[in-house]
């Protein structure tokens, strides 16, 4: 069972606490919460249990006082699983959070965060209104979290070329404000 | 010496700027950021949420990696995964929530479908009363029985006597 079929769960029978409804649920989102679970935990380095656990965790958030959290989901603001995977990455850092052990090879760790800033220089900033909230975006997850084109594309629902074009654009306007040669 | 100083690289040019907004993020939704990671919300709402991703490492760092996830085919979970998750709501569950069976919707307290209900209640006691009366009624079935009752009960007394008058006869 995968994400098209946890769209469909029906969502009045479940709130009411129908156990079919409940285990038809279970089994339909057990295989994306584990994913996101797992994916979450892997930089802390948990063990499997904790793994089970903090995926329990989840389903215990969505069935509490009466399924309180699960009421507060709107279908048409969006589709079950995305929201699902939402709650479950928090709920999962949460988790993470509250073993503290939090571990990563360094390797794994993006240049940028390893950096010492130095405090002494002091960074040009980049003027209000001079880039888009989507440029600034674009640039951070390009040079900051070190993605490539496509997984920004994928993230911004975009093609590769607008990313590259958007990209190019913030270039170019950084550069002029600031009167770099561009590259 | 030269005094022309070196282009930046991209890279390196941005790594040497920090972005303006250096206030703290907006607080995000769990609806709204789902929203947004499905390219569900109009423009302004959207761009409202890219700057507080792009404001927050933490939330960068989600977005990349629910869209990737999203977009991946999904292995199977361990079985007590589901095991455990589905024990934690039982058939119990179910039955804090009160069914509604005929003799509460018949007596409810509320005016809904109070016409509906008057009419089932008047057929149920017609049909209980017609079917009482075709089977004699109470009076005529309790006479019977006190009839049956002060009956003698001289059958089995009346075959003994002939046959005890038959083997006389006969001279045993």
């Amino acid at each position: 069972m995968g994400v098209a079929e946890l769209n469909q769960i029906d969502l009045r029978a479940l709130a009411t606490g129908n156990k079919r409804a409940w285990d038809a649920f279970v089994v339909a989102a057990s295989p994306l919460i584990n994913a996101v679970i797992r994916r979450t935990l892997a930089s802390y380095r948990l063990s499997e249990e904790d793994v089970m656990d903090a995926a329990q965790d989840v389903f215990v958030r969505l069935c509490a006082n009466d399924f309180r959290l699960l009421k507060t989901y709107d279908p048409a603001r969006a589709g079950l699983s995305t929201w699902l995977a939402v709650v479950s990455r928090s709920s999962a850092v949460d988790h993470a959070r509250r073993r503290r052990q939090a571990t990563l090879p360094l390797d794994e760790v993006p240049e940028a965060s390893l950096g010492v800033e130095d405090r002494h220089v002091e960074k040009l900033k980049i003027p209000q209104g001079l880039l888009t909230d989507r440029q600034i975006l674009i640039l951070k997850c390009l040079y900051d979290e070190e993605r490539d084109v496509a997984e920004v594309a994928q993230l911004l629902k975009i093609d590769a070329q607008t990313v590259r074009s958007t990209h190019h654009k913030a270039l170019l306007r950084l550069r002029a404000h600031f009167g770099e040669e561009t590259s | 010496m030269s005094t022309e100083r070196t282009p930046l690289n991209d890279k390196e040019l941005w790594r040497s700027l920090a972005a303006a907004r250096e206030d703290a993020p907006e607080a995000v939704s769990d609806l709204d950021f789902a929203a947004w990671l499905e390219g569900r919300l109009p423009e302004t709402a959207a761009a409202r949420i890219e700057a507080a991703v792009a404001a927050d490492p933490e939330m960068r760092r989600a977005a990349l990696e629910l869209a990737d996830i999203l977009d991946k085919p999904l292995p199977a979970p361990p079985a007590r995964l589901e095991v455990r998750a589905k024990a934690l709501v039982g058939f119990e569950a179910e039955q804090r929530m009160r069914r509604v069976g005929l003799f509460d919707w018949l007596f409810a307290g509320n005016r809904r479908f109070a016409m509906q209900r008057v009419v089932a209640l008047t057929a149920a006691v017609v049909i209980a009363v017609s079917g009482f009366m075709l089977g004699g009624g109470l009076g005529a079935s309790v006479a019977e029985e006190r009839y049956a009752l002060n009956m003698p009960h001289t059958t089995s007394t009346d075959s003994s006597n002939e046959l005890t008058e038959f083997l006389v006869s006969d001279g045993i």
